[in-house]
């Protein structure tokens, strides 16, 4: 079976370098990149199935990285966690409305962590809720 | 000051005084303008339309007595600094006006130009020397929030860091652990956790001192987030042999608060409790209502532990504070929790203290405002003491197309709870707060006090508004209906408050009416279905 693959991106490549054990284990493949314009590069290249996005990155920072994405049409319609140790209060919504699917602040819970990118592979999942009819 | 005009304005009714005080003035060495005025509405008139560079002020005025006229003054023109004149028998007044906020008084009998000079110059000096006090105040307050912030941030960075390497560790991603290796990671990762709750207590204190901690406050069940949080704290409970037990008052109702936060409150009482009760011991979580304040419910987290000695009790909510006998059996911390429960409580309405017997246990008790339509409702549609002429319930229904909706609508139906607030009138129309609706389909209602067709007007904005968001515009659809809600004939002797609450309960039943109706229409579809 195909293993789904998820970009990873931050400029703390000890981080990079946990995440993707951490994901390998899970059974994902991995890409990685540290900064915004790798980060476009990469995700062309690599077509992954998700994105993992800090915000805080060189050479475009998180947000430009968002929107860039939301314009390519290959790209729009990928799935972009944003996991970022900014105030959500202040990124969370901001984050949301430039395109991402979810906003987890760092540290993230691990389980968490691997609870969004399965409902964000799998959409139709998402809303087990009872659907009144 | 000494070659510009001083510009007076002189609020005082009696004739003579008012023409001794411009002698006096125009007598000094220095140029001044003296504008008259001998009532307080004149005077606050002029204020508004010019700033002068004092205001002498007399207290009794036709239209004002007392400290009532130097507050109203105060309040006006809060940097123009005023000097009272005061008669001789009316020091004591003076002296309270001195104590809040007047520059300084002047006994009326003894006035020479001299000292009236100074005084003017010493009023307007010290008002300055106030308010480059106050202003740089402020900007210490605003770099020590911006820096709080700014460290809050910088740490959680190597913190992710630690914490990703010590679960990847524990989770056995790099090798097995031998059951050693495995307790002392185990050790960290509670140091870890703890540290983590310090960063974000701190961030949430400053948050809360700068007057940006934001409550959202909906119609919830109160008892839900209690079981929540006892579900929660559980573990930590049995882990130290502590019971942890729920009393819920049968015929508690909704109330009025943001369930994210009151959790929050609950969560971090509760973890005090256990934190602070020895093994075997026990903490009660309860809530409930009390006759002689029904608009309330009262919340109150009991332990059994070694209580609080009055000293602390008096300062346990304060922000940074320790107990000073607590401190070496509890490490974590850096004594906000409290502080953030307060803050909290606050922004609900709420009251928030503690009850304590040294040796025999503590009740931390707060309150939450009950969720009242009528109390929403009622600075809505109560004007010049009576009902408004006529009301339209407006509803706006959102069903996702999907079916099930895909995606996260959460965020969606919050802007869409935004676009409506902006839509209404906020003096005379109210957008209901949400419903704890289940499903995925969200339906807000719009208390309007307007007829039908003006209410025509608001839809149509609505609408356009919505259809703006495009997720709304494509993923949904958007159904806008409007009834007028019938107003009952006012019964004589009837409080205005009392016509409030029947109108309330139209309104809950119009809205229940509608849910019903959906309902029966679904049932119908399905049994058509078969």
């Amino acid at each position: 079976m195909l293993r789904p693959k998820i970009l990873v991106v931050d400029d703390d490549p000890d981080l990079v370098r946990a995440l993707r054990l951490r994901l390998r284990a899970s059974n994902y493949e991995v890409a990685t990149a540290s900064d915004g314009y790798t980060a476009i590069a990469q995700a062309q290249k690599e077509r992954p199935a998700l994105i993992i996005l800090d915000l805080g990155l060189p050479v475009g920072d998180g947000f430009v990285v968002l929107d860039r994405l939301q314009n390519i049409d290959a790209l729009s319609s990928v799935p972009v966690i944003v996991l970022s140790a900014r105030d959500p209060q202040s990124n969370q919504e901001r984050a949301l409305k430039a395109g991402a699917a979810a906003f987890l602040q760092k540290p993230a819970d691990n389980d968490e962590l691997m609870n969004v990118i399965r409902l964000s592979l799998s959409p139709a999942q998402s809303q087990a809720a009872p659907w009144p009819s | 000051m000494d070659h510009q005009t001083t510009n007076v304005l002189l609020i005082e009714d009696n004739p003579g005084d008012a023409d001794l005080v411009r002698l006096r003035l125009v007598e000094g060495n220095s140029p001044v303008n003296v504008n008259c005025v001998s009532r307080l509405s004149d005077g606050l008139a002029s204020l508004t339309r010019e700033t002068p560079t004092v205001v002498l002020l007399d207290l009794n005025l036709p239209d004002s007595h007392g400290a009532e006229t130097f507050r109203r003054v105060m309040e006006h023109a809060p940097t123009v600094p005023v000097v009272v004149l005061s008669g001789q028998d009316d020091e004591v007044l003076a002296m309270k006006a001195v104590h809040q906020g007047v520059q300084d008084y002047l006994i009326k009998g003894n006035l020479s130009s001299k000292h009236l000079e100074r005084a003017i110059r010493y009023a307007v000096e010290r008002q300055a020397l106030l308010r480059s006090l106050e202003i740089a105040q402020k900007q210490q307050l605003e770099f020590k929030n911006q820096f709080l912030s700014h460290v809050s941030h910088e740490l959680r960075t190597p913190l992710t860091c630690i914490h990703q390497y010590v679960t990847l560790l524990l989770d056995g991603l790099a090798g097995p652990l031998a059951p050693d290796q495995s307790d002392h990671l185990k050790t960290v990762l509670k140091s870890v956790n703890q540290l983590h709750a310090m960063i974000r207590d701190l961030l949430e204190a400053t948050r809360a001192e700068s007057g940006k901690m934001r409550v959202e406050p909906r119609c919830v069940s109160l008892g839900e987030l209690v079981q929540q949080a006892v579900a929660m704290l559980r573990p930590t409970a049995d882990e130290k042999r502590v019971g942890l037990e729920i009393g819920l008052d049968q015929r508690l109702p909704l109330v009025f608060a943001d369930p994210d936060r009151v959790l929050e409150v609950l969560i971090n009482l509760v973890d005090n409790a256990i934190k602070f009760t020895p093994s075997d011991g026990a903490v009660m979580l309860q809530a409930s209502m009390v006759d002689a304040d029904p608009g309330s419910v009262y919340v109150s987290v009991t332990d059994t532990g070694r209580g609080i000695g009055p000293e602390a009790k008096a300062l346990i909510f304060e922000r940074l504070y320790q107990d000073p006998d607590s401190v070496d059996n509890n490490r974590s911390g850096l004594g906000l929790g409290l502080f953030i429960c307060r803050e909290i409580v606050r922004l609900h309405q709420g009251r928030i203290w503690v009850s304590s017997e040294p040796g025999q246990g503590s009740t931390f008790t707060f309150t939450l405002p009950v969720y009242s339509l009528a109390k929403l409702l009622a600075p809505i549609v109560i004007h010049q003491g009576g009902l408004r002429p006529a009301f339209v319930l407006v509803r706006v229904e959102l069903t996702p197309l999907s079916n099930p909706p895909r995606g996260n609508w959460k965020e969606t139906w919050q802007q869409a709870l935004e676009i409506l607030r902006r839509c209404v009138y906020l003096d005379k129309d109210l957008v209901l707060p949400r419903m704890g609706t289940s499903g995925a389909a969200e339906t807000f209602f719009v208390v309007a006090s307007t007829d039908l067709q003006q209410a025509g007007i608001m839809t149509a904005r609505i609408r356009e508004q919505l259809e703006r968001v495009p997720d709304l515009k494509t993923k949904c659809t958007l159904t806008i209906s409007t009834s007028p809600i019938e107003l009952s004939p006012e019964k004589p002797g009837e409080t205005v408050e009392q016509t409030v609450q029947t109108l309330a309960s139209g309104v809950t039943q119009m809205i229940l009416a509608g849910m019903d109706r959906k309902q029966a229409y679904v049932a119908k579809a399905a049994s058509t279905a078969n």
